[in-house]
């Protein structure tokens, strides 16, 4: 009886084919959309996850301490972990090794050009730490962070900025009066996860930052300080160690607050990915109202279409058909709406997302809940918004329908 | 050997209640049988309540006293459900506008009662061409019935009616919508199809049709005035009521 059914109702929608079309377009650009939105925000929060991990999910970040004023939290306060601290550290049980990155904002300045610039001192292992390259020249090597060399390897801004059509190799910049020479250029990144230009900076060996930028009010101080644990599972108990540790080397008494924070990578990470799996939730609640739009649309068609053929109905009724079956069979014309809607709509949802990740350069995963939405969207929104007309044929007397004109 | 009664009407009487408590009568105090076999015209004038009568007769409506008994069941003791199964077994409809479904095929249309009764695709295109064959419109069961005369489409719409070799048919005005030429053609073919011992009963107003029929029942105001041959019938032998 449901083939029956099924086969009869499949008869009546497509004997509507632009009327039927025209429906089915609405599901289609609700489920694609649901399906773009759920796989681009997947997509940003794999990346955000992939960029955190790839800086070590055993790392230890110690930072600044907040700024707490009669109550209010506001930012960061000065730098208070000494680059004596961070080399004190890595002798603690469980430490792998300890790095720190000063950073200084000061203006560039070469021949009769200048620009603001971020200036970072760190080691050769910072570009591996964030996935970046050198584009021309080299990186400077442990050894010139020990003799504290002056070089400088510049991001693509300060090389468009400072040197236009120029190579930058070898010349020399000036900062803060001082002579620094290019030895590198790094590869292009383009804005940061918040709208920052990432381009714009100047990787230093920390020493060089400390030593010759000594302008700085703090020089001793460090930015950023980064512990790793020998091992995931260790961080928690090598993080105690790290507060400890410093609290005595700072000298605070008890009931005296931290003068600095100590984070988990991984806290950040679920941190971060919550955020992400919140963006994707209201991503794909925004786009779910055009599905809401779609299955209005379905409703209206399949009501138009109870009006149209209430003679139809008469006709069959009089013939023998069952009101059960006169329901069955406008609840199936739109239930095969939704359903070939919506997996249409997957198809290109799915297409679209992954032509959009190549185009961005994004890896965008296929998930399974992007087809068991679409398929349980399809049947819920096919049942919902066919429920209404169906009843509506089903309770139509034949007397009066077969007197319809 | 006497033929079967298909249809016994005892008292049967049917009333409107409208809104504000008001009420009509329609059908008063209807008595009739038919049998196995015989060919019935119903006639009236407009708002005599023929319709209503056809409705009862067809299962499209129940009496609101009295009783119809069609093939031994018992109509106005049935649900909805059971009314369905009895029209799609012991009734066939014809309509004055055919009602047919033009985005068919004509072997969809005819063979649309069988569905109903579960039967398989392939066995209802095959009886649907068997019965296109008995009203000789044989080679046209896969075109839609937008492509044939109305004449066609109405022996279409009896071959749907004979397809589940229902013991009664009803045919509604079945010629209310043709020219005369092709109205004889249709009482013709139900004329032949009496003769092969189909039951047929037809609500019409036109006196040419009704002679095409043996018996011939006159209602008038809701009462029945007239129950006997038709070429017997003069207007002085009304039952005055």
């Amino acid at each position: 009886m449901l083939t029956a059914i099924i086969k009869e109702a499949w008869i009546s929608i497509a004997s509507y084919k632009l009327r039927t079309f025209l429906t089915m377009l609405g599901i289609m650009i609700g489920v694609a959309a649901v399906v773009m939105m759920v796989s681009a925000g997947q997509a940003v929060q794999n990346r955000i996850t992939d960029t955190f991990a790839s800086m070590g999910s055993n790392l230890i970040l110690i930072g600044p301490a907040e700024l707490v004023t009669g109550g209010v939290r506001g930012g960061r306060g000065l730098p208070s972990v000494t680059v004596a601290d961070v080399a004190a550290l890595k002798t603690l049980k469980d430490v792998e090794t300890t790095s720190y990155l000063m950073n200084a904002a000061v203006q560039a300045v070469y021949g009769s050009r200048n620009y603001g610039v971020s200036v970072k001192g760190t080691n050769p292992d910072y570009l591996a730490v964030n996935n970046w390259e050198i584009e021309d020249g080299i990186m400077f090597t442990e050894k010139d962070v020990r003799a504290a060399k002056p070089y400088a390897v510049i991001g693509q801004t300060v090389v468009d900025e400072l040197f236009g059509l120029q190579n930058p190799i070898g010349k020399t910049i000036r900062l803060k009066g001082k002579p620094f020479t290019v030895i590198g250029t790094l590869r292009e990144k383009g804005d940061g996860l918040m709208g920052d230009d990432q381009d714009n900076i100047i990787l230093m060996p920390s020493t060089t930052v400390r030593q010759r930028l000594a302008g700085s009010p703090r020089p001793q101080y460090t930015g950023m300080a980064f512990v790793k644990a020998t091992s995931e599972d260790k961080m928690e108990l090598v993080a105690k160690r790290v507060e400890y540790m410093l609290r005595t080397r700072h000298r605070l008494k008890d009931g005296v607050k931290n003068d600095f924070t100590v984070r988990l990578m991984t806290e950040m990470v679920e941190k971060v990915r919550s955020v992400g799996f919140v963006l994707s939730a209201l991503l794909a609640a925004i786009a779910s109202i055009s599905l809401i739009v779609g299955s209005i649309g379905i409703m209206n068609m399949m009501l138009v279409s109870v009006t149209e053929r209430t003679r139809e109905i008469g006709t069959r009724k009089a013939l023998g058909a069952p009101n059960s079956w006169i329901m069955m069979q406008f609840l199936a014309e739109s239930v095969l709406i939704s359903f070939i809607g919506s997996f249409v709509g997957m198809v290109f949802g799915i297409a679209f997302s992954q032509l959009g990740g190549h185009l961005f350069g994004y890896e965008v995963p296929i998930s399974i809940w992007s087809v068991i939405v679409s398929v349980t969207v399809a049947v819920v929104v096919g049942i919902v918004s066919g429920l209404m007309p169906a009843l509506k044929a089903m309770r139509l007397n034949p007397i009066d329908a077969l007197r319809y004109q | 050997m006497a033929e079967k009664t298909v249809i016994d009407v005892q008292h049967v009487c049917k009333t409107y209640f409208m809104e504000g408590g008001t009420s009509q009568s329609v059908l008063k105090d209807i008595n009739f049988q038919i049998k196995s076999g015989e060919f019935v015209a119903i006639m009236g004038p407009s708002g005599s309540g023929k319709s209503t009568l056809m409705n009862i007769l067809g299962c499209l409506d129940k009496p609101t006293s009295g009783k119809y008994i069609l093939e031994g069941y018992d109509i106005a003791s049935k649900d909805d459900k059971e009314l369905a199964v009895i029209r799609g077994k012991t009734i066939g409809f014809v309509f004055q506008n055919f009602n047919l479904m033009m985005k068919r095929t004509i072997a969809d249309n005819v063979s649309l009662p069988l569905i109903y009764q579960k039967v398989g695709e392939t066995e209802r295109y095959n009886r649907a061409v068997e019965m296109l064959k008995k009203v000789n419109l044989i080679g046209y069961q896969d075109r839609p019935p937008s492509q044939i005369s109305g004449g066609m489409q109405q022996r279409v719409a009896i071959a749907r009616a004979l397809i589940n070799n229902p013991a009664i048919i009803f045919a509604d005005e079945p010629t209310g919508n043709l020219d005369s030429k092709t109205s004889d053609e249709i009482m013709e073919l139900f004329t032949f199809l009496n003769k092969q011992g189909i039951t047929i009963v037809l609500v019409t107003h036109e006196d040419d049709v009704a002679d095409y029929a043996t018996r011939m029942i006159k209602i008038s105001d809701g009462h029945k005035v007239y129950d006997g041959l038709r070429k017997e019938y003069s207007k002085e032998k009304e039952i005055k009521c």
